[in-house]
Formats: C-alpha cells, structure tokens, sequence
C-alpha cells in the first residue's frame, strides 16, 4: 500500500499542472481581461456614454439595452465618417476605434461597470452639415482645421449612409472616408510643393519669368498647358497654374529634391489622426526621365496625394511653416507641433496663394468676404473626366482654418471644389 | 438611489463568491487539517517489536516501500502479501520471494495460504507471528481515532451550501423569463432537498463525512444555474438526472462495501464497458464531427461518458492481484481497444483523457515510469496519425495559440469564450445576465468562461478549485485506504475529472487545442452528470476516517460476521 500511495503523487502532479494553467489564465486575463472583453460587447456592455461634437451636440448615445444616433437623418449622413457605427461597417469612425475607450471595464466588475463616459470632438456638427450640402450629392471629401491648434473642425466624406437606417445596398464606396483613407491624383495643387521645393533649391526663382505659349517639350515629349500665358512671373506662373512653367520648373529642383521634399511635407507616408491611420501617397521613387518628372512636379504621372496629407500641408503653410497636427477629439491636450516648413517658405508661399485668389479666383468666384489663400486643382484622369480640388486657408484671426476641398470626377477645380469650398467657408465664418 | 432589485443583484453577487470561498475553505480544511489515524488490523510481532498492520493490503518485507518492514535474514524487499477480505479473513501470499514463505511449517504457494490468529510466520529464515485483533480491542482502538466531520462541521458547510443555491435562485428570479422561473424554483430546490435528505441519510446511518458529497453538490448547483441560464425549458429533466446521478452515487457506494464483490466483479464491467462501445461504434449518430451519441426513443446519451466509470473500475486492482500478476497487460490491451473504440468514434477529446488516466493507473500499479514513457511514446505516434488523418484535428492545433486572428471561424468559440469570461470581471454579471449563453456548446464546452461570465472569475477558480480539493483528499484517503483497489481508483478517478477539467478550461480559453469535452458535473449533459457522481462514490470508498463514508463497512462488523471457513480448516 505504501508504494501505491507513493505514486499517488503523480495525481497532484496533474493537480500542479491544473493550477499552473489557471495562474497562466489569471496573468492573461490581468493583461487582456479588457480588449478580449470589448471585443464582442457591441451589443451588450453595461456602459451608458455619448458621442458630442464641439458644441455638445449628441452624435451617438448608448447604453446597456440602447446604441442610439442624432435624431436628425442629414446630421447622422454628414457625420458619418466620423461617428462611424455600431457595427464597425466603417473602420476609421470613433464608434469603432473608440471603442474600448467608451466602454467601461474593470477587472472587478467586467463590463458590468456602469460607468458614464462621453467623448467630445473637434469637429463641428453642423459645419459637416453645410460641407455635406455643398458637396450636393457628389462623391468627394471636405476637410476643415483650424492651423493655430489644430481642432479638426470638419471632416465630411460623401457618399455616406445613415448609420440609423442603413441601406441594403449602399452607394459603392459608402464606407470608406475619402478624407483620410483614399490617395487621388493631385493634379495643380501638387505645384505647392513644387513651388516650395524650388523656392528652397533655385536660387532667385522669385524673380525669374517664365514663357508659355500653351505647349512646351522637354527631351521630345509633348507638355500642354491649359492656355498661353505667355511672358510670367514665378507668382504668375502659380496663379495661372501654368503646366509648361511648373513642368520645366521641377527638371530643374530634379527628383531627388522633388522626392526629398514630397517626403518631409508628409505626402508620402500614412499618419494617424487620434489614433486613425490615414492613406499614405504617391510620388514616382525610382528614376524617371524629365518629361515624366515634369509631369509629376504639376501633379501627374503616378503622383497620389490623400486629402488628409494636404490639409497638414496648407496648415503648416497657413501657420509660417509649423504644424499643429489635427486632432479629432477634444480632450484638453494641446496638439503636437513641429515646424515642416522654413518660415520663408512658407510666407512666400502664403503670398502666392492670397495672390491666386486676388489675381485670378475672384473672376469666376465670389469669396465674398473671405481673406482667402488658396490653390486649385484639376487632376486629369486620362478618360476626359477630372478630379476638382481647392485647398488654402483664411488669413482671419477670428477664423483661422485651413481646407481642403475634393469633388472626385467633379470637373474644373475652381468652379467647381473652389464654389463648394466657398460656400462651406461662408457658412462657418457667418456662424 | 439604488432599487431594490440593484440591492439584491448587489448582495447576491457578492455572497456568491463569499459563499464558494467559505465552501471551499471549509471542505478543504476538514478534508486537510483533520488527522487521519490508519486503521489497525492486527499486528505482526517480530523479535521484540510489535508492527501495526493498517491495510487490508500489506507488503511484508525489508524495503522502504513495505508496509510492514520485517528486517532479519533472507526477507526480500518484497517478500509477502498479507491481506485481509470482507469476512476478516486474514491469507497471505508469497509474491515470488527467493526465501519462501511458511505459515505453520505449509509452504505458501502463490495462491496463498489462511493466516489465524498467532499463526507462526516465517519469511526466508526469519520468524514473525500474526496476532489478530479482536473485535473488542479493535473497537477501543477505533474509538481513538478521530471522526471525520468533528472539527469542521458538514451541517454548516451544507448550509452555506443551501444559501449558494438560494441567492442562484435569486439570481435568476431577477433576470429569467416569467414563464421559466417555476421550473428553475424547482430546479434549484429540489437541489436543497436532495442534499438534505442525503446528508440525514448518512446521520441515520452513523455517517458523518460529507466533503465529498458537498463539493459534488456545489458543483451540480453551477450546473443547474446553467441550465437554467441557457436552457430553461429542460429544467425538469435537469432535476431528474441529478436525481438519477445522485441515486447512481448511493448504488456505487453500496456496490463498493464488499471489496470481494468490487474486484470481483472487474472483468464483467469491462466486457460491458466494450460493448457500450460497441454498439456506440456501431449505431451512432455523428454530432458535429463526433459520433459519440446513441438516441433512442427520443433520448439520446453518450456512452462513452459512461464508459470512464467502468474505465477506472477496471483499472483499479487488489494489491495480491498487482504482485501475483506483475504485468499490466490485460489492461493495456483493455485501454488500448478503448482508446481506439473512441477515435474511431471521432470523439478525441474523450481518447486523450481516457489515456491520461491510463498513463496513471498504470503508474500507480506498476510504478514504472519506463511504462509511461513507452505508452507516451507510442500515443505520440498514434496523435501524429490521428492528426494527418483528420484535417479538422490538425487545424485546432494550428489555431492553438492563434484564436484571435480567425474570430469568425476556427477561433470562434475560444475568442468568444475569453471574451465573455473577461466581461463578467471578478463578481461576474449575475445568473443568467450573460451573452455567451447564446454560443452554440457554450453550455459544454465553454462552460468555464459561462460561470466567469455569469458569476465571475472568483467563482469561475472555485469551481476549478473544488476538483482540486477533491483531487487532493483523493490522494490523502489513498494513503489509509484499506484495499489497493480503493486507492487506485480515487486516485485514477481524480487524475480524469482533472484532465477533463483541464481539456475543457484551457481548451475554451486557447491555452489548449480545443478538443470540446465536458466540465465536469458542470457542463451540460446527462450522461455526463451520471458518471461524475458515480465515480465520486470511488472517492467514498477510500475515505476510511472513522465513520467517515457509507462506501466502507464499519470495522464493528467484523464480530458479527460468520467465520465459518477458518474453523473448517483447522478442524
């Protein structure tokens, strides 16, 4: 018998084993307990909290029995990509990368814990509203920041769905936000940073003239430009934005600098707004020859810009050269600054831009009252369509955002990106 | 302000976890701290010295592992088996000693030999004599020893029990559906009156161990909440099979008094245990891959829950038995056919424990860690095929470890297990409150993260900790156990609940392939429930406290016990 009981030891060996399972569990959980638990508590977690915008309108709501959106269906559309829903259809909006942060969790009571945590943003409601109006149903982005804090104030992306009453089919491409998860091609409003780029490597370009009688060739390709614009100056050249000069101007910064600095702008890389990652985009890396990098410096080739990118671009410019990088939710923490851009730069650059708006944009548009610094931009697609942009900033303390507007296929960039993105300025200035 | 059914939410959660704590602590404390004295039987004088026979099992010889340690010439380490039966008839066998073995000047054969009172008994070249105890010495030595249940009372333990039961019930007053609460009401008090009648059944017969039973009940209640949580509708028949299970416990207990009767009766139980399986391989409907269910008539069960009952009857052995026959091979090829019988069934999960218990009967009966290094050998060889062979068995262990990178598919139900099992915290949502309910087998084989959810994690460890307080007091009883037979198979009963226990846990939880087994008398499941309480009766039977377990006839029998066969002979 004592042999047997001996060996019963093996039993508490199994019984070790057992435990030292259960400690492996316990120590997982302590690390875990939280993401595993709010990984599929959409539909049950005990927390109650709301989703407000800057001026505390209620953009979702929920609680342990309720997941609730604004009561107004254009409000719940324009504000889509940024509420995001239940159902984590869209990626990027808060609902879904929030989540964890809106729900309550301890790992005394679970998700039981009925605490109340409501999430503030930036962005402004009803200014989304008016942005989502001017877009009228076509597909594109608007994005709006003010440049001394950087508090996303709009950020709309069309076509959207109502989170509340979602569509069986929904419009293609409902769910991705144009603003920060989609790359277009740039078109003219790349020339800001080709213009920065030669400002910085070609010395005296402000003062150089440049000739355009509405084609040019570079190595024997064929460059068009949109008229004649014959004799120019370097801020001529921008505000007409002449092909045939940004062309020729950009074989001369070369395409080392040209990529150097597409890089440092931040054109190239994705970033992450509160915590969202956005769309990287595009530059032709390897070596290309003149023609193609002409193409590429005035916003062709194989350039991709993400509408996100641009808006830290005009920002920085907006801000003699410093980015206050966009923050999309409110919660009291000043927003990470650094300079991109020589303070020179950006002043030169900022003068362009007030002069494209004083010289040429007012013809066709009426900025009404708007302190207006701008570029626009007509993408060609290559099928006869274009993609319309239109960014800058307002050069108003009161008021000081930075925009960007893209209508996909949208055609002329001024008529018609620059026309929306005047009637959503209108609008958040008058209100 | 909090209303009222806050309050009760509030209060039962927490007396919940308090309620298990104090069960647990309670069971462990009178099955660890309370002194368990062997039983003396007789004594063998030898020289001067006066040694204690405490088993009805005894080695004499010279080594450490003797249970009588005779030190003189030519004793072997293990000379002789000296064992007692039912009746208090005392043989002794030579197990293949170099010196020999004389009772009264006879030879001993290997077929053994009566001893009597002052026979004189020579090992090799040494002399001992055997010197019975009568019953009226017995009785006052036994007076000494200590009963169980006198420094931990099982009344009040049963009572914080019966209190767990109630604030379950409240619980599930608070959250169930109207229309299912009479049937849960029932659930929960049939419950407190099977125990109850239990336990006075034992008082009446003089019976005072109840841990056992304690923790089984304990256990039975988590499993009742989760029927009541997941299928509400099925509570009467819930009632039924605990009743039926507990019935089965008292059959068992009773079929294990007579230790003639029990070993006896192996090999008929092992035939029967193949046939069970037999005819599972045979007539079987495949329920999601595993075709381990017989229905008939509307019912439908799963013999090979049943089979680990009889698995670990058959494995366990009289130690005569262990050293007139030194080779496990009758029961290697016995287990053999069983693991087989089951993978052919598909059921692997049930293969894999079945072979753990084997690896530890088979140590326990042999000691020989050679034979389980063989035996994992080749199970290791045998997984590898099984795993080419099945493609869905080598794609849980490709998920191991990896559940939450396929939550839709292949880490579906471990990822929604941790899950649930997170959000109810430490003091859980309350019965009945939970989602994961809603999973499919998330009454089986995610049972462990439905009690997390439920009632929390602290209740989640008692649960596991309740098997391992048994596991434990296994051991403990095994060592004063009278016969090898009883040891063996409270041991090799706990190394199974514990492995199942494991398989199911960590497997639920991804620190384990998932291989779908049952909690035991936790998970949902008739068959299931049946065998845990007939194997808690092996538990009884090595429990030899004083007065202790209805499993173990009391020693004051013996003098009313007819002697016939001695008489006989010595006319």
């Amino acid at each position: 018998m004592k042999k047997i009981n001996r060996r019963a030891f093996s039993v508490l060996l199994l019984a070790l084993l057992v435990i030292a399972g259960m400690v492996l569990y316990v120590m997982r959980y302590v690390d875990h307990g939280k993401d595993w638990a709010l990984a599929f508590s959409r539909a049950n977690s005990g927390s109650t909290g709301e989703l407000l915008d800057r001026n505390g309108v209620v953009l979702a709501s929920f609680s342990a029995t309720r997941n609730d959106y604004n009561p107004d269906p254009e409000i719940r559309i324009a504000n889509y990509h940024v509420t995001g829903d239940y159902w984590g259809r869209t990626g990027t909006g808060i609902l879904s990368t929030y989540w964890n942060d809106l729900q309550g969790f301890s790992l005394l009571t679970g998700t039981t814990e009925a605490v109340d945590k409501s999430f503030s943003l930036n962005v402004d409601a009803e200014l989304d509203r008016a942005a989502y109006r001017a877009l009228a149903g076509r597909k594109g982005a608007v994005l709006i920041c003010d440049y001394t804090n950087g508090e996303l104030l709009c950020m709309v992306s069309t076509p959207a769905i109502d989170p509340a009453d979602p569509e069986a089919v929904p419009e293609d491409g409902a769910y991705i936000n144009r603003c920060l998860s989609a790359a277009f091609v740039p078109g003219s409003v790349f020339k800001l940073i080709t213009t920065a780029a030669a400002i910085e490597t070609i010395p005296g370009i402000e003062n150089r003239q440049f000739y355009c009688e509405g084609v040019t060739e570079i190595a024997g390709v064929e460059i068009k430009c949109t008229g004649d614009h014959y004799s120019q100056t370097f801020e001529q050249a921008l505000a007409n934005s002449c092909n045939v000069a940004f062309a020729k101007i950009s074989t001369l910064v070369g395409q080392d600098a040209m990529i150097r600095y597409t890089r440092d702008y931040g054109f190239l890389d994705g970033h992450s707004l509160d915590g969202i990652p956005t769309a990287a985009g595009s530059f032709p890396l390897e070596f290309v020859g003149d023609p193609e990098l002409g193409w590429a410096g005035i916003g062709q080739s194989t350039d991709l810009v993400c509408p996100y990118s641009l808006l830290r671009y005009v920002s920085a410019i907006a801000n003699d050269g410093v980015l206050c990088e966009p923050k999309l939710i409110r919660d009291g923490e000043l927003s990470l600054r650094y300079r991109m851009i020589e303070k020179r730069t950006a002043e030169l650059l900022g003068q362009m831009m007030s002069y494209n708006v004083a010289y040429h944009y007012r013809d066709t548009v009426d900025f009404g009252g708007l302190d207006l610094c701008a570029k626009t931009g007509t993408a060609e697609l290559g099928d006869g369509t274009s993609h319309a942009w239109f960014t800058g900033y307002l050069q108003d303390e009161a008021h000081p955002y930075a925009f960007v507007v893209f209508i996909e296929q949208g055609g002329g960039g001024l008529s018609a990106a620059g026309a929306a993105a005047n009637e959503i300025l209108q609008f958040a200035v008058n209100r | 302000m909090a209303s009222f059914s806050d309050m009760m939410n509030i209060t039962s959660k927490f007396g919940l976890i308090v309620l298990s704590l104090l069960i647990l602590l309670r069971c462990l404390r009178s099955m660890l701290r309370e002194r368990y004295e062997p039983e003396i039987w007789a004594y063998i004088r030898a020289g001067k010295e006066r040694l204690p026979v405490s088993h009805w099992e005894n080695i004499l010889g010279r080594g450490r592992g003797a249970d009588v340690r005779v030190l003189g010439p030519r004793v072997g380490r293990v000379h002789a088996v000296l064992t007692r039966n039912d009746h208090g008839q005392w043989t002794i066998y030579d197990v293949f000693s170099r010196g020999g073995v004389w009772v009264d000047d006879d030879r001993v054969p290997p077929s053994g030999l009566p001893v009597y009172d002052g026979a004189r008994i020579i090992l090799g070249e040494t002399l001992i004599r055997f010197q019975e105890l009568g019953p009226e010495k017995r009785e006052k030595l036994e007076k000494k020893r200590t009963s169980a249940g006198r420094r931990v009372s099982p009344a009040l333990t049963l009572l914080d029990l019966t209190a767990f039961q109630l604030f379950l019930l409240l619980q599930h007053a608070l959250s169930a559906a109207p229309e299912h609460l009479p049937r849960i009401a029932l659930g929960f008090l049939s419950l407190v009156v099977l125990e109850w009648t239990c336990f006075n059944l034992m008082r009446v017969i003089g019976r005072s161990g109840f841990e056992v039973e304690t923790l089984a009940f304990y256990l039975s209640s988590l499993g009742m909440s989760v029927a009541a949580s997941s299928t509400p509708e099925d509570m009467l028949k819930q009632v039924l099979l605990t009743v039926a299970a507990v019935l089965l416990f008292l059959l068992t207990g009773w079929w294990l008094r007579s230790l003639k009767r029990s070993a006896g009766m192996r090999i008929p139980i092992g035939v029967a245990a193949l046939g069970l399986l037999a005819v599972n391989v045979a007539f079987s409907d495949a329920v999601l891959g595993a075709r381990n269910w017989l229905s008939f008539g509307g019912y439908s069960f799963q013999p090979s829950e049943l089979v680990k009952a009889a698995y670990v009857y058959v494995g366990a052995a009289t130690l005569d038995h262990l050293y007139r026959k030194r080779n496990l091979f009758g029961f290697i090829v016995f287990s053999a056919v069983c693991v087989i019988a089951l993978a052919l069934i598909g059921d692997f999960g049930t293969a894999l424990i079945f072979f753990v218990t084997f690896l530890v009967i088979s140590f326990l009966r042999s000691g020989s860690i050679a034979t389980v290094f063989l035996a994992v050998t080749g199970a290791g060889l045998a997984g590898f095929l099984a795993v080419s062979a099945r493609p869905y068995i080598a794609q849980r262990f490709a998920t191991w470890g990896h559940a939450w990178e396929d939550i839709y598919d292949a880490g579906y139900q471990q990822t929604r297990a941790m899950s649930a099992a997170a959000a109810g915290g430490l003091v859980g949502k309350g019965a009945g409150a939970g989602w994961l309910k809603e999973v499919f087998a998330a009454n089986t084989d995610m049972v462990f993260a439905m009690v997390c959810e439920e009632q929390g994690l602290i209740v989640g460890l008692c649960m596991v900790g309740a098997l391992l307080v048994l596991a434990f007091f296994a051991v403990r009883s095994a060592r004063n156990s009278r016969s090898a037979f009883h040891a063996i198979a409270a041991c090799a009963t706990m190394s199974m609940l514990l492995t199942q226990l494991a398989l199911n846990v960590f497997g639920s939880l991804d620190l384990l392939p998932f291989t779908g087994v049952t909690f035991p008398f936790v998970s949902r499941g008739g068959s299931s429930l049946l065998a845990c309480w007939s194997m808690m009766a092996y538990l009884k039977g090595a429990d030899n406290r004083r007065d202790a377990s209805f499993a173990v006839q009391p020693g004051e029998r013996v003098k009313d016990a007819p002697a016939p066969e001695p008489e006989e002979v010595e006319e």
